[in-house]
């Protein structure tokens, strides 16, 4: 493993270090940073004592990545890497669809969960009390909010559901809640909602779609890419609140996913293929390469966020699959770790890949050209 | 004097081996023929006669040598082309003397040791004149164009006379002339010529096949150079060539040059002579067309029958006529008559006498011929491949579903969208998400459920589930619809309708406690186990079925809004196998074992019956623009109905090899899917047109396989998923599979 040359600095001058550099492996996490320190500075002074570190990495904070899922059991869970759950989300009345992360901030972080109950809740996680509150439910959709993305600026996001809508929401916090109409005769949903946090309306709905929306992502700052089961991939202006493109498959879509390195979008059907697509061709109906190895659904697709030919899909056949767009023919791995099916895929930062699925498991994966292995 | 012999040789217009004394005697006949004529030429010709005169002795003394070869060669070719020219007309007398270019007459041979010297003399000098024509031997027609026949010695132009005689003066001539018959023209000179009494002669005996020579016996007894009989020696012992026995080399140079040229393509095979130029006129070329009509419409002749035993000159004795037969044939009108004759035997063929009847026999096919009314018979050419008719190609009608995507193990399905309802045996009824494939709720109903439908109003969120003789009605989890939806059933279910009670055998009741709470709202209890329920498309109306034999009352109709039943049919026409509602129209489609009826439910009459040839209908479905059905059958058949078109079905599938247990259509798209109990669903492509006069178009894309046979069951129901064209097949193996 690599060494990197490191030196540490810090304003409080209980903790200064010697200004010079360490050579450190390249995979440390916080922790074995934090001993280094720890070891060091006990070197200095016997009677120190062991404290945790936060480390800031050219003024960003280096942190542990934390997951964030959702479960059929009505709740969402943060995770931590190693596999530790750091909170338990529950609110929703129904099965939670999807979740995302609006923001990670020092200590207060903001959330997304979509659930069958028609609602996205957007809550505010205290880090450092490790507790969640619910600051806004999302009401709107008639149905399953099966999908839910935040813009790259965090300031907006959206919305795909299984009534036909995709609806654009404001992700900024208020304490104002949004008018809404209320059929007078239902007290009792009045006081549950209240619980849920401040009732907030879409910005914008954006209806076109025929069936349900599947999957929605942002390209842009101000355009959504949705996928949906009327076999078509549409690509909306989230300023104008128009669509521009509209890509027309023979197939049920269930998810797509964007990247911007090779400003790809793959999209995993029902027939078993991954597709990829040009989302800039203007005709749409174009598909660049067809990645067939899956017996199933394939539920969920995700480009690595590093690279510009991984991608990692998820099937209702028991496999989460590692492909290389260079090789269409075969996947680069079959991931078996799954028992039963792979509902969803993803990436961290970090290169990991996450999968999970119906036999109630997230798995997560390192990948590096020569070894695979699997975690719980 | 040599000078001159070269002269005379040159201008001879039968250069030949010959000696020159030997062609001098014609010369000299021709000058003295022309004498009279070219008075001019003549000083020319005397004064070159004394130069030949001495040469005539060289030439005399040869002369006499070969007399006897010379004279028979001479006299043929001579009698060619100058015999008849001969004519002398002014020196009759002299004619026994020169015998002219013709005659080599004996006497001639035989006097010319009398005096050949003055013979001598006169044929050299009219052998000078002779030669005025110096064209030579030439065909004199080449000067037909010319003004002038030929040239002189001095070159001078010999222009031709000029014959300005016309008809009446030739006539006149003949009538006067007494030597008309004996002149003829010098082509040579264009000169007319009177033959002399020897020429004459000369003409008849060649005209009679002679020899020109009077004295010459043909009879001779020939002396043969080599012996006729056969000597020991040969007469030349040559040895052979060596190039007769070997290939010859100028041969093979000359045929290799040729193969060359051939190769190279410098020579060409010869052209056949073509027509086209206009070398003959075609007569029928602008009748082209009608020609071909005629060989289009040309009718072949009637055949004449052909003769039979009767005819034989030997027939078998029951051919014969008996005396009676042949009493009666007597009496018979000829036209009346089974046969135009007696048969008659014999007992060889040479006793056959001549057929009397064979110019009536001739007559009567003429007649045949000539009266028989005929017609062309249309024969059609029809290339089978082109009766079949041209389908569209199944990758052309996509979507439909192709391959299996999930497999649960629940005896049956009914989906909704978002939603899909397992039931079974087992009691429960289980709602699932499709997406997902994931139990999301669980409905235990006590009982083994027969049938569940979900309300096809899309206002209404219900599902009916028929238990033993319980018809259930559930509401699904409310995150499944819309909360207005929700609501509005809630409503529906909630309304305080005094039921009906006592009216008939139908009780309802409302749910309570637990069972409230899984979400049965209503029960309806029957007298007897319901087999299948099904919704009218608004919703409300809710039809159960109780196949019985014996009982009027098989169907029931419920009114969920008024909890109301009535049984719309009051004698019993056979066991009811299946039940539909008209998606549009209020039409009932009640389908019995052999047959489906229609009725109206306003007029409550018998509007239609549908009769496919099938022994056992099994099931039935709608189309939901409504006016087609299909029909499937145990006799593995399918039967399309389109009711505007006929009671009998548009299209009969026989795709299956065995029973067909299910039929569906799919509610958006041109799709329908039959199961069987050979473990195969086939999704068929059904568009129907809103032209009327167009035909449903039926393509069938795709065998849909993957259930496995269980006690010889093999599909037992199949569904379309609402909106996307999926099928759910439940099978007897306990599997339900999910085809996109």
């Amino acid at each position: 493993m690599s060494q990197l040359q490191t030196r540490f600095f810090t304003e409080d001058k209980r903790y200064v270090v010697d200004d010079v550099p360490f050579s450190i492996p390249a995979g440390s996490e916080i922790q074995d940073l934090s001993n280094v320190i720890n070891k060091l500075l006990e070197a200095k002074n016997a009677s120190h004592k062991k404290v945790d570190f936060d480390f800031l990495v050219k003024g960003l904070f280096l942190r542990t990545t934390l997951i964030l899922t959702g479960s059929y059991d009505k709740t969402a869970r943060i995770w931590s890497v190693e596999g530790k759950a750091v909170l338990t989300v529950a609110g929703h009345t129904d099965v939670v669809k999807d979740v995302a992360w609006v923001k990670r901030e020092n200590l207060t972080s903001l959330l997304l969960t979509a659930s069958l109950d028609h609602t996205v809740i957007l809550w505010e996680w205290n880090s450092e009390k490790n507790k969640v509150k619910a600051r806004h439910c999302c009401r709107g959709h008639t149905g399953s909010v099966d999908t839910v993305a935040t813009d790259p600026t965090g300031t907006k996001f959206c919305s795909g559901s299984w009534d036909k809508m995709l609806k654009i929401w404001s992700a900024v916090p208020t304490d104002e809640a949004d008018e809404i109409e209320e059929p007078a005769d239902r007290p009792r949903k009045k006081q549950k909602t209240q619980q849920l946090g401040l009732t907030r309306t879409p910005i914008m709905t954006l209806s076109g779609h025929n069936e349900a929306v599947s999957s929605a992502l942002w390209i842009d700052s101000d355009e959504v890419c949705t996928a949906s089961w009327d076999h078509t991939i549409r690509i909306w202006d989230v300023e104008s609140g128009i669509m521009k493109t509209t890509l027309t498959g023979s197939k049920v879509f269930n998810s797509i996913s964007y990247s911007p390195l090779c400003r790809r979008l793959a999209s995993g059907s029902t027939d078993r293929h991954i597709r990829l697509w040009d989302p800039r061709t203007k005709d749409g109906a174009l598909v660049l390469l067809n990645l067939t190895s899956h017996t199933g659904w394939v539920t969920a697709v995700k480009w690595a966020p590093s690279n510009e030919h991984q991608l990692v899909s998820g099937s209702l056949d028991n496999l989460v699959k590692l492909w290389d767009t260079r090789s269409c023919k075969a996947p680069l791995y079959d991931l078996a770790a799954h028992e039963d099916k792979v509902f969803c895929a993803d990436w961290t930062e970090g290169g990991l890949m996450l999968s999970g699925g119906a036999d109630n498991k997230l798995y997560s994966y390192k990948y590096s050209p020569c070894q695979t292995d699997a975690g719980a | 004097m040599a000078a001159t012999t070269s002269s005379t040789s040159s201008s001879d217009p039968s250069p030949g081996p010959e000696p020159e004394p030997e062609s001098k005697p014609n010369r000299s006949s021709r000058k003295r023929r022309t004498e009279p004529v070219d008075n001019p030429e003549e000083e020319l010709v005397l004064g070159s006669a004394p130069a030949d005169a001495e040469d005539g002795d060289d030439g005399d003394s040869e002369d006499s040598e070969d007399s006897v070869y010379s004279g028979l060669e001479d006299s043929g070719s001579d009698s060619d082309d100058s015999d008849p020219e001969s004519g002398d007309e002014d020196r009759p007398e002299e004619t026994c003397k020169d015998e002219g270019d013709v005659a080599l007459d004996t006497e001639v041979q035989t006097e010319k040791n009398l005096e050949p010297q003055k013979d001598e003399y006169e044929q050299d000098s009219s052998d000078e004149e002779d030669i005025r024509n110096t064209v030579g031997n030439i065909p004199m027609e080449w000067y037909a164009d010319f003004p002038h026949i030929g040239y002189d010695l001095d070159g001078k132009k010999i222009l031709k006379p000029i014959r300005t005689k016309d008809e009446l003066d030739q006539f006149l001539n003949k009538m006067e002339d007494p030597d008309f018959w004996k002149t003829v023209q010098d082509k040579q000179t264009g000169q007319d010529m009177v033959l002399t009494e020897q020429q004459v002669a000369l003409v008849n005996r060649l005209q009679k096949g002679q020899f020109g020579d009077v004295n010459f016996n043909e009879h001779e007894p020939s002396v043969d150079f080599f012996t006729h009989e056969v000597m020991i020696h040969p007469v030349t012992n040559r040895p052979s060539d060596k190039r007769s026995f070997i290939p010859s080399l100028i041969e093979k140079e000359k045929v290799s040059k040729l193969v060359h040229a051939i190769k190279m393509g410098w020579i060409k095979p010869r052209r056949t002579q073509d027509d086209s130029r206009g070398r003959y006129y075609d007569l029928w070329a602008s009748e082209e067309q009608g020609k071909t009509r005629d060989m289009r419409m040309h009718v072949p002749a009637p055949r004449a029958a052909l003769p039979g035993h009767e005819e034989s000159y030997n027939p078998p004795p029951e051919y014969l006529m008996t005396d009676e037969e042949r009493a009666v044939w007597e009496q018979q009108d000829p036209i009346d008559r089974k046969l135009p004759f007696v048969p008659r035997k014999f007992s060889c063929l040479r006793h056959v006498p001549a057929f009397e009847r064979f110019i009536h026999e001739r007559f009567d096919r003429c007649l045949d011929l000539y009266l028989c009314p005929r017609q062309r018979k249309m024969r059609v050419n029809v290339n089978p491949e082109d009766l079949i008719p041209k389908l569209p190609r199944p990758r052309d009608l996509q979507p439909f579903p192709t391959t299996q995507a999930m497999v649960m193990t629940y005896p049956h399905v009914s989906p909704v969208g978002f939603w899909s309802l397992f039931w079974g045996d087992d009691g429960t009824a289980r709602f699932w998400e499709v997406s997902s494939g994931r139990c999301l709720k669980k409905v235990e109903v006590g009982g083994a459920i027969k049938s569940a439908v979900w309300n096809p109003n899309h206002n209404l969120s219900l599902v009916a589930l028929s238990v033993g003789s319980v018809v259930l009605l559930v509401s699904p989890p409310s995150t499944a619809a819309d909360k207005q939806v929700v609501t509005a059933t809630e409503r529906l279910l909630s309304d305080e309708v005094e039921p009906a009670a006592g009216e008939g055998p139908v009780v309802w009741s409302n749910a309570e406690g637990e069972e409230l709470h899984q979400g049965i709202r209503m029960k309806i209890q029957h007298p007897k186990p319901v087999t299948q329920v099904t919704w009218h498309s608004k919703g409300d109306y809710l039809a159960a079925v109780m196949p019985d034999h014996s009982s009027h009352l098989q169907v029931l109709i419920h009114q969920v809004s008024k909890r109301r039943s009535q049984n719309p049919f009051s004698k019993n026409k056979g066991l009811v196998q299946s039940v539909a509602f008209h998606p549009i129209r209020p039409y009932f489609l009640l389908a019995t074992q052999r047959s489906v009826r229609i009725y109206n439910l306003l007029k409550q009459e018998l509007s239609k019956k549908l009769q496919g040839n099938a022994k056992w209908i099994s099931s039935l479905a709608v189309h939901p623009a409504g006016d087609n059905v299909i029909c499937g059958s145990y006799d593995c058949r399918l039967s399309w109905f389109d009711l505007d078109l006929s009671t009998k079905p548009y299209k009969t599938l026989r795709h299956h090899r065995k029973a067909v247990r299910s039929v569906a259509f799919h509610r958006s798209y041109p799709l329908f899917a039959s199961a069987s109990d050979d473990g195969s669903v086939i999704v068929c492509h059904g568009t129907v047109f809103s032209d009327l006069l167009q035909n449903p178009l039926i393509v069938p894309v795709k065998v849909l396989k993957g259930h496995v046979i269980t006690h010889d069951l093999g599909v037992l129901d199949v569904t379309f998923h609402p909106s996307q064209p999926w099928v759910f097949s439940s099978g007897a193996d306990g599997t339900i599979r999910l085809f996109t």
